[in-house]
């Protein structure tokens, strides 16, 4: 199947994924010659009980910080240098933020954010569908350098743009509200960096199971219908089910810059966070 | 043997139940259920990319057909001698350049599975370079969809209807 498709030149990955933070370059003298480690822990019992005797520099307990601050934090000129980073870091990403707030999902689909986690939830005709996906882990990893350079050069001048796709799992509940069908969807390989010759399905469903509604908790009992080698008529009827229900190749494709543009937000607040932390007394 | 159908475009709307329950019909009436069959969906860029690629035709077009038998006779059923190469090919549709053809009062699904028809027969070593050869083939278009129709109640035609 898709013979033809398997032969062709597949179209490389723009660039890695992986290079987004590159870490910052220790001088040669800070490897060598550590920064003074003042610790506000007084390591005066451990001196005294264990065996062989230690270094007194690193047990006698120390004054304020030696970064000026005057405090008792430990900031070292690591920490300084990382600080300096991550607000160039910080600068940098969101000069290339495509969107300043979430981008809308066409369809009437409300969402709710909770974290890494999203819910787009839409009711019709009395049948409430929920999709939800999380965005950690969610951006695939590419082609290493060694591959992109030889694919001419290219990625030089120009950052890679990552694209979130995350698994997502489609819940419908009928309006007697019993059972739900649950229904996990996975983005295709095929579809990360690869602009032409793709072989597979936008998404694919994956498996599909009943749980009562309202029920958190997964129970191992449940059946669980897995797709991989399901009849294609009742697979393509899912995919026409779901199709039905406003889920298809656009919705995938908006799901998809809907959860770049979480991750790119969640990532921005992290370094802010980072950037924080690492200040911090 | 399986009839996989995927989608890979997002320009038209599409289901794949009725085109599948049709081509099934196809697939027997010509008896060659027994052989996998892919057909692919395509926007009007990507079967233009190919039909440029394989036909040298920078346009978008209807229907391309990949066989896995290159060199059989019109009509010719494979005789595979591994389970493996009960394969008959694929069938790219541009369900986008279709759509843009399909006339207000013509069935979108008809015109997919007259259009799947035409490739299957691709596939089974008919073509239509020469009058004789397009003769072969309108013949057993027309044949297979009327079949089809008695089966479903549609009224089909064939796609090689008029190409000489």
């Amino acid at each position: 199947m898709f013979s033809v498709l398997r032969g062709l030149p597949r179209a490389l990955g723009s660039a890695a994924a992986g290079l987004r933070v590159s870490a910052p370059a220790p001088t040669l003298r800070q490897l060598l010659q550590p920064a003074p480690r003042p610790s506000l822990r007084p390591f005066g019992l451990l001196s005294v009980s264990a065996g062989p005797p230690r270094r007194p520099g690193l047990l006698q307990p120390t004054g304020p910080c030696a970064c000026g601050c005057g405090l008792g934090a430990l900031h070292t000129e690591g920490d300084k240098a990382f600080v300096e980073f991550l607000t160039d870091e910080i600068k940098e990403e969101k000069k290339i933020q495509k969107h300043k707030s979430l981008p809308k999902m066409s369809g009437g689909w409300e969402l709710e954010v909770d974290g890494t986690e999203a819910k787009l939830v839409r009711k019709v005709a009395g049948e409430k569908i929920t999709v939800t996906f999380n965005i950690n882990n969610s951006i695939p990893p590419t082609l290493d350098i060694e591959e992109q350079s030889s694919e001419g050069q290219k990625g030089e001048e120009q950052e890679p743009e990552l694209t979130s796709t995350p698994n997502f799992v489609v819940e419908v509940t009928k309006s007697d509200g019993k059972k739900t069908l649950v229904l996990d969807c996975h983005y295709s390989e095929d579809e990360v960096g690869e602009e032409e010759e793709a072989e597979s399905d936008i998404f694919s469903i994956k498996e599909v199971s009943f749980q009562a509604t309202g029920e958190s908790e997964w129970k191992d009992t449940n059946y669980t219908l897995n797709t991989d080698s399901l009849d294609w008529a009742l697979y393509d009827h899912l995919m026409d089910f779901l199709a039905d229900r406003g889920i298809d190749n656009t919705f995938a494709d908006e799901l998809v810059e809907l959860s770049t543009a979480l991750e790119h937000q969640e990532y921005i607040t992290f370094l802010e966070d980072l950037k924080s932390f690492i200040k911090s007394q | 043997m399986s009839l996989v159908i995927r989608n890979l475009q997002r320009t038209i709307p599409i289901r794949r139940v009725p085109l599948r329950r049709n081509v099934e019909i196809v697939r027997n009436i010509l008896g060659v259920e027994k052989f996998d069959l892919g057909i692919i969906f395509l926007d009007n860029k990507n079967i233009q990319h190919i039909n440029r690629i394989y036909r040298k035709k920078n346009i978008p077009t209807d229907v391309l057909s990949f066989p896995f038998y290159e060199n059989l006779k019109a009509g010719e059923v494979p005789q595979p001698s591994f389970p493996d190469d009960y394969n008959l090919g694929d069938i790219f549709l541009g369900v986008e350049y279709i759509f843009q053809q399909c006339k207000e009062n013509e069935d979108y699904y008809d015109i997919l599975t007259v259009t799947a028809t035409h490739g299957l027969c691709h596939l089974l070593g008919f073509t239509h370079n020469s009058e004789a050869e397009w003769h072969k083939m309108y013949h057993q278009e027309k044949q297979v969809l009327e079949e089809l129709s008695q089966r479903t109640g549609a009224q089909l035609q064939p796609l090689s209807r008029g190409l000489f």
